[in-house]
């Protein structure tokens, strides 16, 4: 039975699932969750998502829920694609410094990247007054850390090395939304975040899912 | 040569670390950064968010609280108990175990240390709580604790039957929920909607490393 994703198309973390998925060719079935009626909220969606959030996935009968976890499942499912190498190591120290990689993302990029996008972007979206105060400390923070990737990304091509791994394209589905809530931090930070970060908006994995997920059956 | 952590006692993210070092039984040698000086020079060339805490383990540097524990479990693996799913178990294990940790990293810390940030870090640097913002974040905790009771309600730990480490990365804030004011297992009205919860948050702040 063919892999099937449950969420909603423009999500960022469904999207962040999607890439990840056609990243590595898995043909998967998109089911769309009705979340402007509260479909995610259902006793029959909490049976399998229990906090009530998109995406999950159903993988012949395994569910999975946390789209990190989710994209973590697929690298260590499937085999990388001929000619690519692995989004997560396997040495002890190459994972240590994935997993460096992958934390900096949620301590030092999400926090501050979401609430941004939050402001400026969803609450719009939902006729719901912007909160310029959180706004404006949610970028100065953002701001302040990126200086961090800027050092790293000047030693290394990568988050955690010269290759290419999980943790680079999580940062894509909030930093490709910064633009359209007012920032261009991360082409005006500083030349290596601007390198890093047009590297990334250019992967043909995020390019076809960044308008809207969706099935894919062949690639 | 002894493995050396830089950090602070009273950090939580440098205690979620020194909890995997007790439970593993590694020897360390804590090196106290004091507050306001993470932006040293010697200090951003390890860790460049000028952060705490990162350790040096003979040379290998390595930063985030949560992947130092992650490396210390790899890395001694003949060391106390394992705290993660062993290779054998299969991918699918491994992803409920991924899906715990991501949990605890997503659904729990940002409401939790948001809340203590109000009740404990701006009264330290003069500022006054924002009860409005403390009552907003409680309400989503508490939603957030009714998704962690419909999984402990099935399973003893997060990520099955055994404790790991997706279970003990919520002991630094737990341990700072009397302190914080956040009533969310002393409260018998709430303790009744997230029983399961209730009993996994005293058994985990029970544990002998944290006493200790």
């Amino acid at each position: 039975m063919v892999l099937k994703l449950y969420g909603m198309p423009v999500s960022t973390c469904t999207r962040r699932v999607a890439t990840v998925l056609v990243e590595y060719k898995v043909p998967f079935e998109f089911v769309s969750i009705d979340v402007a009626k509260g479909e995610h909220k259902s006793a029959a969606y909490l049976q399998n998502q229990p906090f009530g959030q998109v995406p999950y996935i159903d993988d012949d009968g395994f569910i999975l829920f946390e789209s990190r976890a989710i994209c973590r499942y697929i690298v260590d499912k499937y085999p990388a694609p001929a000619g690519t190498t692995p989004l997560v190591p396997s040495d002890i120290k190459g994972k240590a410094l994935f997993e460096q990689a992958a934390s900096i993302e949620y301590s030092d990029f999400e926090p501050y990247a979401y609430p941004t996008v939050r402001e400026k972007v969803f609450k719009p979206m939902r006729n719901l007054p912007t909160d310029k105060a959180v706004y404006d400390s949610s970028i100065e923070t953002l701001d302040a850390k990126l200086a961090g990737y800027e050092a790293i990304l000047g030693k290394q091509k990568y988050l955690a090395g010269n290759e290419i791994i999980l943790a680079d394209l999580f940062h894509l589905p909030y930093a490709t939304l910064l633009a359209k809530a007012g920032s261009d931090l991360m082409t005006t930070k500083g030349p290596n975040v601007t390198r890093w970060y047009n590297e990334l908006c250019e992967r043909p994995s995020w390019n076809a899912v960044k308008d809207g997920a969706k099935s894919f059956s062949s690639y | 040569m002894t493995l050396k952590l830089y950090g602070r006692l009273q950090s939580t993210n440098t205690q979620r670390v020194i909890l995997i070092l007790k439970e593993k039984k590694i020897p360390y040698e804590l090196v106290e950064v004091e507050f306001g000086q993470n932006n040293q020079p010697e200090r951003l060339q390890f860790q460049p968010f000028a952060e705490i805490p990162y350790i040096d383990d003979d040379g290998f540097i390595l930063y985030e609280s949560r992947a130092i524990a992650r490396y210390l479990v790899a890395a001694y693996p003949e060391h106390g108990p394992t705290l993660v799913p062993p290779p054998s178990v299969g991918v699918k294990a491994q992803a409920l175990f991924e899906q715990a940790l991501s949990v605890e990293a997503f659904n729990f810390y940002p409401t939790v240390s948001s809340i203590l940030m109000e009740r404990l870090l701006k009264p330290f640097i003069g500022q006054t709580p924002d009860e409005a913002e403390i009552a907003t974040l409680t309400e989503k905790l508490d939603t957030r604790l009714a998704g962690y009771e419909r999984v402990l309600s099935k399973s003893k730990y997060l990520a099955g039957d055994e404790v790991t480490l997706a279970d003990l990365f919520h002991i630094p804030l737990l341990t700072l929920f009397g302190l914080g004011q956040i009533d969310a297992f002393t409260n018998d009205e709430k303790v009744k909607k997230w029983p399961s919860v209730a009993r996994w948050a005293n058994e985990l702040v029970q544990r002998g490393s944290v006493q200790s």
